[in-house]
């Protein structure tokens, strides 16, 4: 009993000689080394087993630094001991992630590659198409047929390239699901570089300055303004999607530390690999965005303007001297206060609602005027309820001259087929 | 009557200018928690970027070693205690240096002697209010600012 106290006591001793004999400087030093390592090797780590035997490293490493505890959360600046290790244990479920995704997507991640790659060569020719296009836009101005069919073409194809880079964009996307903040920063990393690989930015600035220059190159009619709209609006929608999506991505590099001066700092494989170029490429990701935006937003002043315009052409072509306007609430007010004037003067409205409303308005600018962005489907409606109303009284007339009509035809053959029956010399009756 | 009014202007002004300057704030740590290990660099400078320490120790050397370039290339441990002084050796020396800090100097304010064949493995630490010194397996002693308080080897 005696002799095992002993050894207990003489254990207990040695190991408090040991432990303070040490210098605390080799204490932070020999940690810091571990963690090194073991960082080090998280980040070469290829397999999720090398990755699970390394969560039990980060483990032993805690609990043999543990009595340690107070003396590292003062020694290692700027991370306290226990933030260190957390930091390396996000490290590892990181990476794990990471290795795990490569491991089971790497073949679907591959398609992916082949498709963005088909569909950028796709875009590319498009390109190029639209550059011949523009050039038989200015030639075929003198033919009015040729012209429509170069706008025609030249509208396809420029739907068709904004179709294309939002699927390589959806391409970039897909692998990694809805929610990106649940997506891990060496993942929105990758997608960074894919969009950056992609030239998506530039791609997608080069579909709205397009958009731009056939809006200057082009004098559109009525109906070609719907489909316009159309585009404009699921462009900009789509955009707004992808620039909240590019944010959530470029917010990695922004995240990045300026300088790890820090002696004791723990740097992730994302910190070693390059913060400097990361930030450099969001910066230029930010500035890049902010093109595409001014681009959009002189394109949706073009197609505001060329659509008012033009409607405003067609009352004066058709003699119709309306109030301006250049947006909804003015054009809806404008055909109000023009239908009230001709409500009150004897002036025939018959040339406004017939020639000019139905044969061009309701024909040609309807589709148009109904979407959202301009009049709305229910404020058109409206306003054809009340131009129709104007024209009520000369239709009653004319239903009234149509009865008329009819009943004098009906009379007419009554009093012949009368007449008939009661012809001279033929007996009245039977008497 | 004037001259008590001359001895009240007189000790209001004492007061005034004793509240002025005696305002102190005590209780100040200054200690590092560990030690900085620096290397001396061929223009006889060391540098601590944590703490943000610059100092020649030419004069250090010639103090030791009677050769002002003998440190050039040696590692010294360095180590602030909680009173402010500072606390510097290295390997061969047999002294701990410590010095107190003032307008852009260092100032020796005892070398402790440690060791007669000078230090082969030298460590500092800090065990308020003391400094550790340790030399490898060989030596445990803590010191004060003045002198050694307890030595074991």
């Amino acid at each position: 009993m005696n002799r095992t106290l002993l050894t207990a006591l003489l254990g207990a001793s040695l190991c408090a000689t040991v432990m303070a004999q040490h210098s605390d400087f080799a204490i932070k030093s020999d940690f810091e080394e571990r963690y090194r390592q073991i960082s080090g090797r998280l980040d070469s780590a290829s397999t999720t087993e090398e990755i699970d035997s390394l969560k039990g490293e980060i483990g032993k490493l805690e609990s043999e630094y543990a009595p340690h505890q107070q003396f590292l959360d003062r020694a290692l600046y700027p991370l306290t001991f226990g933030e260190s290790i957390t930091k390396l244990r996000s490290l590892q479920v990181l990476t794990y992630d990471r290795v795990y995704l490569i491991r089971t997507q790497g073949v679907k991640l591959s398609e992916i590659e082949a498709r963005i790659t088909s569909l950028t060569t796709r875009l590319d020719s498009l390109t190029s198409q639209r550059d011949q296009l523009f050039g038989e836009l200015q030639e075929s101005r003198k033919s009015l047929s040729a012209l429509r069919e170069a706008v025609r073409r030249l509208t396809a194809n420029l739907t068709a390239k904004d179709r294309l880079i939002f699927a390589i964009v959806d391409s970039i996307f897909l692998p990694y699901g809805k929610d990106l903040s649940q997506v891990a920063d060496v993942q929105k990393e990758a997608i960074g570089q894919r969009l950056e690989r992609s030239n998506v930015l530039t791609r997608v600035y080069e579909i709205a300055a397009d958009n731009v220059k056939f809006l200057d190159a082009t004098q559109l009619q009525g109906r070609d303004y719907g489909n316009l709209i159309e585009q404009y609006e699921a462009f900009n929608a789509r955009w707004a999607g992808l620039k909240q999506k590019m944010t959530e991505v470029a917010a990695t590099g922004a995240a990045v530390p300026t300088e790890s001066t820090g002696k004791g700092t723990a740097k992730t494989p994302l910190v070693r690999g390059g913060a400097k170029e990361l930030r450099v490429a969001s910066e230029t990701a930010a500035a890049q965005a902010g093109h595409v935006d001014s681009a959009l937003a002189e394109w949706h002043t073009k197609l505001n303007a060329g659509f008012w315009g033009g409607l405003l052409k067609e009352f004066t072509q058709a003699g119709v001297i309306v109030a301006p306007f250049n947006d909804g609430p003015s054009f809806s007010a404008s055909i109000r206060q023009e239908v009230a004037s001709l409500a009150a003067s004897k002036q025939d409205p018959q040339p406004f609602v017939d020639a000019l409303w139905k044969q061009k308005i309701d024909r040609d600018w309807r589709e148009g005027l109904s979407r959202d962005a301009m009049l709305g489907h229910a404020e058109y409606a409206a306003l054809d309820k009340l131009v129709s109303e104007l024209t009520r009284d000369t239709i009653d007339t004319t239903f009234i001259a149509y009865i008329a009509g009819i009943l004098i035809i009906i009379g007419l053959i009554w009093f012949f087929v009368f007449r008939k029956k009661k012809r001279p010399g033929e007996p009245a009756s039977a008497a | 009557m004037i001259r008590l009014a001359k001895l009240c202007f007189i000790v209001a002004v004492l007061m005034a200018v004793t509240s002025c300057s005696s305002l102190r704030l005590d209780g100040v740590d200054f200690g590092w928690p560990v030690e900085s290990v620096v290397t001396v660099s061929g223009t006889n400078m060391i540098e601590d970027i944590r703490y943000s320490v610059k100092a020649e120790v030419a004069p250090l050397a010639q103090e030791e070693f009677q050769d002002s370039t003998a440190l050039r290339g040696a590692r010294l441990r360095l180590l602030r205690s909680s009173e402010g002084y500072y606390f510097l050796t290295g390997v061969k020396f047999k002294h701990v240096y410590v010095f107190s800090p003032g307008p852009s100097s260092l100032t020796l304010y005892r070398a402790i002697p440690v060791s007669d064949g000078g230090l082969r493995n030298p460590a500092l630490n800090q065990r308020p209010p003391y400094v550790e010194l340790l030399d490898g397996d060989a030596l445990r002693t803590l010191l004060t600012s003045d002198d050694i308080v307890e030595a074991k080897k």
